[in-house]
This record gives C-alpha cells, structure tokens and sequence, in this order.
C-alpha cells in the first residue's frame, strides 16, 4: 500500500505551490486549527449566547454580523476535507479503522487521540495557528516566531515521543 | 500584480470558492503523501520515516524562494500580505505542547481532516478533542491574556534577526533544506524500513538538491528586497499607499 503515496519531495514541491498559489491570489497562506474553535463557537454561541459573546476570547469570532462560520478557514477546511476524501477515494484507501500500532487496543488509542486533539486544539489557540497556518505559513514568509514555532513542534514531539512509543510501534 | 484578493479582483464571496479550491487541493496532496495515517505520521519521531520533515521543508523552500522571485518579478506586492505576527513565548510554548498533541493523538491539526474522511474514527475524536481544547482556551483566556500577549515582537522577519536581506536568508533556507534531506536520509536508512520508504535516483536528487542551491544562489545575487523596494506603485483599486518596503502586517484575521 506504501508505494501508492507520492515520494514526498514530489509532495512538498506541490504543496509549497499550493501554498504559493494562496499567497499570490488571496494574499494569505492556509490553515485549518481557527476552524474547529470557529465551529466550537457557533456551538457555544447556539448553547449560551450571552456567554459567548461576553467571554473575551469567543467575542473575537463574533464581530461581525455573519456567523463566525462564514470565514476563509472554514472554507480551506472543508475544502481539504473533499480533496483529501476524493484522493483517498481514487487511491481506493478509505476504510474504517482505528489507526494504531500493533501492540495497542481500540479503547486507549481512543482516548489518546482525544487527548491528543484536547492539547493540539489549546496549543494551536495559544501560538496563534497550527502546523499549517503558522508553520508552514510563516516560514514562507521567512516569519522569526513562525520558524521558532516550527522547530519547537519537533522538539515536544521528539522530548515525548518515548512515552507513547507503544501506541504507535 | 498579486496578491489579486488585495488588488480588488474579486469579493467576499468568491474568496470563500477560492478558499474551497485552495483547500482541496491542500487536502489532496497531504493525503496523496500517506498524510491521513497516524502511523506514517509519527514514524518521524522514531526516526524511521521523515516523510513529514520532507514535505514540510520543500514546501517551505518552494514557497519561499517563489514568492521572493514573484516579488523581484513585480508579479506580487509582499507588502499587501498577511504576515504571521512573533510572540515569542506563546509560540514556543504553544509549539512544544502541539508537538506532545501530535505525538499523542497522531496528527496535526489538517491531517486529522484528511484522515477522517478516509474512514478513521481516531481521526474524528481528535477534532472533537481540538474543539474541547479551544473552548478551555477560551474558558481560562482571562488567565492567559498576559502569556497570551508576551514575548510581543511585531512582524519581524528572519532578515531582521540575521541583519542580512531576504535573497541571503532564502540561500541559507535552501542550504538548511539539502543539508536536513541528506541527514534525515543517512537516519531512516539506519533505522527505517527499507521497503517502504521511498526509491528515487540519487542523480535526480543530486539534480533537485543543485537546483535548488542556484535558484537560492540567483535571490542571493540579486537581492528580491531592493527590487521590491523600487517597484513602481502601479497600485489599481486601492487608495492605501502600498508598502514596498517587503511584508508588513496588514488588518486581516489570523489562523
């Protein structure tokens, strides 16, 4: 099933024109992490408004009249989604599964990935983006926090790696 | 002359289609490159697949040294896009616990995307897991705001922190980039599997890695920021004084 992906540098020279194709047309790069807290939003505002729009953090998607969901990012990601699904769809690679290795059960895995989601989602809020719209991004741009931020991605995933060695080896 | 969303080529509207587009074919390469399974993900971390280094670092050089070629060209105005603001601190931290996310929950951000669409269930709890992560930000905001706002270094570039102009730091991008390429590939020939990881010609990338050394030799030479800095402010539909100057930041909303 390997050979089926691209090699990579194939990959990342079409990405980064990609990548390119957003600046010169949009003026921006891409990114996808402000999507979820849009969509966590719309929710939050659905439950609570009065909340929503009085905590300091929300309010930043609620400014103007449309519904947070009405932005560029939402739109990138569910484009992502159909690209990703008709790739996977023409290289015959959707199935449903939970993703592991072999020396670990569906219930943990579950749950590390929730776990995993809960740190990236608060990460990605912190930094002001995630590894595509603040790495990748920014580095093009030659932005300083931006390659900081890239290298300090490898370094929390390198610095704990060992301890989630059996969930993946 | 780019960017043409700032130059008043099209509207609201049709730059969420274009965001549709641009995001389709994000999401295709990522999955195209194995990027919608955990496993091929994490293998960078135990040093048998550096797949995601590969693809990230050329996209990078790719983009970089392309939009600082635009530039020289006159084809975009680097002053009229969005630049990535530095705070230090939140980036570094928010970077380091990303890293323990990806680790943990075996994806990034977009590749959970990608990899919930093609039938992984752990994909979709880790979006779930990212919107609950979101809303704690925003529940504990009040008692992050000082962290949020520290380390404030305004739209500074690697040109500023080198001293030295953006051909120069392209080169040295490039020079980083074959160097990383060689290294990791020594590493995952020592530890990965031989079967999986992929085969090309070391003429072709002795071709790929000289090519891009000498585009990054050529910004070098010619230094893309005099050139911007004298383009003719051939500015249509706008009033705003274009900035020639390189990037700056503009009122736009972030990632």
């Amino acid at each position: 099933m390997n050979d089926r992906y691209t090699n990579p540098y194939v990959i990342g020279a079409l990405l980064g024109l990609v990548l390119l194709f957003s600046f010169y047309t949009m003026g921006r790069g891409v990114g996808s992490s402000s999507s979820f807290t849009r969509i966590a939003t719309a929710g939050v505002e659905l439950v609570a408004p009065h909340h929503a729009k009085t905590n300091p953090y929300f309010s930043k998607y609620l400014q103007n009249e449309r519904s947070p969901l009405m932005a560029w990012l939402v739109f990138l990601t569910l484009g992502a989604a159909l690209g990703g699904l008709f790739s996977a769809f023409i290289a015959r690679r959707i199935r449903g599964e939970v993703a592991r290795g072999p020396s670990i059960g569906v219930t943990v895995r579950l749950w590390l990935a929730l776990g995993g989601g809960i740190l990236s989602g608060f990460a990605a809020r912190l930094a002001r983006g995630c590894t595509s719209g603040q790495a990748l991004t920014g580095a093009s741009e030659l932005a300083f926090g931006s390659w900081i931020f890239m290298f300090c991605i490898f370094a929390g995933a390198y610095a704990t790696a060992y301890f989630f060695r059996k969930e993946w080896l | 002359m780019g960017p043409l969303y700032k130059f008043g080529w099209f509207d609201f509207a049709y730059s969420l289609q274009m965001a549709g587009l641009i995001g389709f074919l994000f999401g295709f390469v990522l999955e195209r490159a194995g990027f919608g399974d955990p496993k091929k993900l994490t293998a960078i971390f135990y040093l048998r697949d550096f797949a995601v280094l590969k693809v990230m670092f050329t996209a990078i050089v790719v983009c970089a040294v392309g939009l600082l070629y635009f530039s020289l060209f006159g084809w975009i105005d680097l002053g009229r896009v969005y630049l990535l603001p530095t705070y230090l601190w939140p980036q570094m931290i928010g970077g380091f616990i990303l890293g323990i996310g990806f680790v943990m929950g075996g994806y990034c951000p977009t590749t959970s995307v990608v990899a919930t669409v093609s039938g992984k269930l752990d994909g979709m709890i880790f979006i779930v897991g990212m919107m609950i992560g979101s809303v704690i930000f925003a529940e504990i905001f009040p008692l992050l705001k000082g962290f949020y706002g520290s380390g404030d270094m305004g739209a500074v570039r690697l040109t500023d922190i080198l001293k030295v102009n953006s051909g120069i730091v392209a080169l040295l991008i490039c020079l980083m980039a074959v160097g990383a390429y060689w290294l990791v590939e020594k590493v995952e020939g020592k530890f990965g599997d031989k079967d999986s990881l992929p085969k090309s010609s070391p003429r072709l990338k002795g071709l790929g890695a000289a090519t891009l050394i000498a585009l990054g030799l050529v910004l070098a030479i010619a230094n893309p920021d005099k050139g911007a800095a004298k383009a003719p402010s051939s500015a249509p539909a706008s009033v705003q004084e274009p900035a020639h100057t390189g990037f700056k930041i503009l009122e736009d909303e972030g990632c």
